[in-house]
């Protein structure tokens, strides 16, 4: 008896694959949103969201000097023994998933609104602030950008920038 | 080693129970002391610190709750306290007590990583967490073996529905079909990108290392029709999340899916 219900359950789940349901969204549902597990992983390839950030210093006379933009983008080298620890790893991990949470929440943000309000932005803005604060102590104002890249098999074949924070003092 | 084929194969439960409590535990506690080490990103400069992202938190009353309990004192003893939990689940096995404990704060720590850390690995994590909390629940109330039985079914078919979901889903994608999409998730990977001469940037070696993951992951509901399938099931899968963990650095997933072994092989010994 119990083999049938298992092959109605995957077949239930094969359909799931075929009929879309409403997306159903709220604050408590994206904080305990690890009790309805999402197994689609990797399954599609596309534009990505990338987080690049620049600084600047003020001269004398007041005008703005900005370097260029760098890619704040996690990367780090493989090892066996991060199998048992990998705090690294998982950390770029975690701001990767939270750069594409940032994107999405600019994709829903309904128009004209300002996105500096999103928990993500400043979480993103202070990350910002962080790296540039390490990398650039002496720098005065900072800037940060997301664009979205699009990649083939060997290269970056399209780019664009879906959002470009306003120029703000450090 | 050879399986016999000819006598039906059955996991003995108790064996099921203590090789899920084990896996378990190391799972969650590999998990905790990365959590441990994170603690300077969650302060200062770092990304996650809790002044901006207790704005995510709709109820004032609950966020000052979390005010608390998130002061990085607090967190520390409540991560040690996890992991005396752990600890307390190798020594004497799990108790309503421990599991109940380890969900709770299981949820507070999701809550902390604005919902989830990683994605996969604590979804299932958090399976595998609420399977032993269905089955402390049910024995304290009622008969253990029902409360076993239905935490390793619910643990076993979350399992299988995500490798089943997995490859299901890149089974309907041109650019899984062609192996194309192995060779951008790769680029892409903490790891990445692949070295020029690597062997997953030849077309027809990711198309085939793409279909074999795909057929591999679709036929998984077919591990349950005899334990010692599920058995040979397992260990590709094991050596699949290593892959995983090589090039995407996912070591979180390794264990977590680890640990739902043992209730998947118990499972494909009841049908």
């Amino acid at each position: 008896m119990t083999i049938y219900w298992v092959i109605a359950y995957f077949l239930v789940l094969a359909l799931t694959l075929i009929y879309k349901t409403p997306v159903v969204r709220g604050p408590w549902l994206f904080l305990l949103r690890s009790f309805f597990p999402n197994w689609k992983f990797f399954h599609a390839v596309g534009y990505v969201p990338h987080l690049y950030a620049r600084s600047a210093t003020t001269q004398a006379n007041g005008e703005l000097v900005w370097i260029e933009w760098a890619h704040l983008y996690p990367r780090t080298q493989q090892n066996l023994w991060q199998i048992f620890h990998n705090t690294e790893t998982n950390l770029g991990l975690a701001q990767q998933n939270l750069i594409d949470h940032f994107w999405a929440d600019l994709n829903d943000l309904p128009e004209g609104s300002d996105p500096r309000n999103l928990v993500s932005f400043k979480m993103v803005a202070h990350f910002v602030d962080g790296v540039l604060k390490d990398r650039y102590p002496e720098h005065t104002h900072k800037q940060f950008e997301l664009r979205m890249l699009l990649d083939s098999t060997t290269e970056t074949v399209h780019t664009h920038v879906m959002m470009t924070s306003p120029v703000e003092p450090r | 080693m050879m399986l016999d084929w000819s006598t039906p194969y059955i996991l003995n439960m108790e064996m099921a129970i203590r090789a899920m409590e084990l896996l378990f535990a190391l799972s969650a506690g590999i998990q905790t002391l990365e959590y441990l080490r994170m603690q300077p990103a969650m302060q200062k400069d770092g990304m996650w610190i809790w002044s901006i992202q207790r704005q995510d938190i709709p109820s004032p009353w609950m966020r000052q709750l979390l005010d608390t309990l998130f002061t990085p004192k607090l967190f520390s003893i409540l991560l040690s306290a996890r992991l005396l939990a752990l600890i307390s689940l190798v020594t004497h096995g799990s108790n309503l007590l421990s599991i109940g404990f380890l969900f709770a704060s299981n949820i507070a720590i999701l809550i902390r990583w604005r919902g989830a850390f990683n994605g996969g690995s604590d979804f299932m994590t958090l399976v595998v967490l609420t399977g032993l909390f269905m089955a402390q629940i049910v024995s304290y109330f009622s008969d253990p073996e029902l409360g076993w039985r239905a935490g390793f079914w619910y643990i076993t078919l979350q399992s299988i529905s995500s490798y089943f979901l997995s490859g299901s889903v890149k089974l309907l994608r041109p650019e899984w079909r062609n192996g194309s999409a192995m060779t951008i998730f790769l680029n892409s990977a903490i790891h990445g990108p692949l070295s020029a001469g690597h062997w997953l940037r030849k077309p027809w070696l990711a198309a085939l290392g793409a279909w074999a993951f795909i057929l591999w992951e679709c036929a998984a509901p077919l591990a349950l029709l005899d334990a010692r399938l599920a058995l040979i099931f397992c260990k590709i899968a094991a050596l699949f999340h290593f892959l995983v963990f090589w090039y995407f650095g996912l070591n979180r997933f390794f264990w977590a899916w680890l640990a739902t072994f043992p209730a998947i092989v118990w499972c494909a010994g009841q049908i």
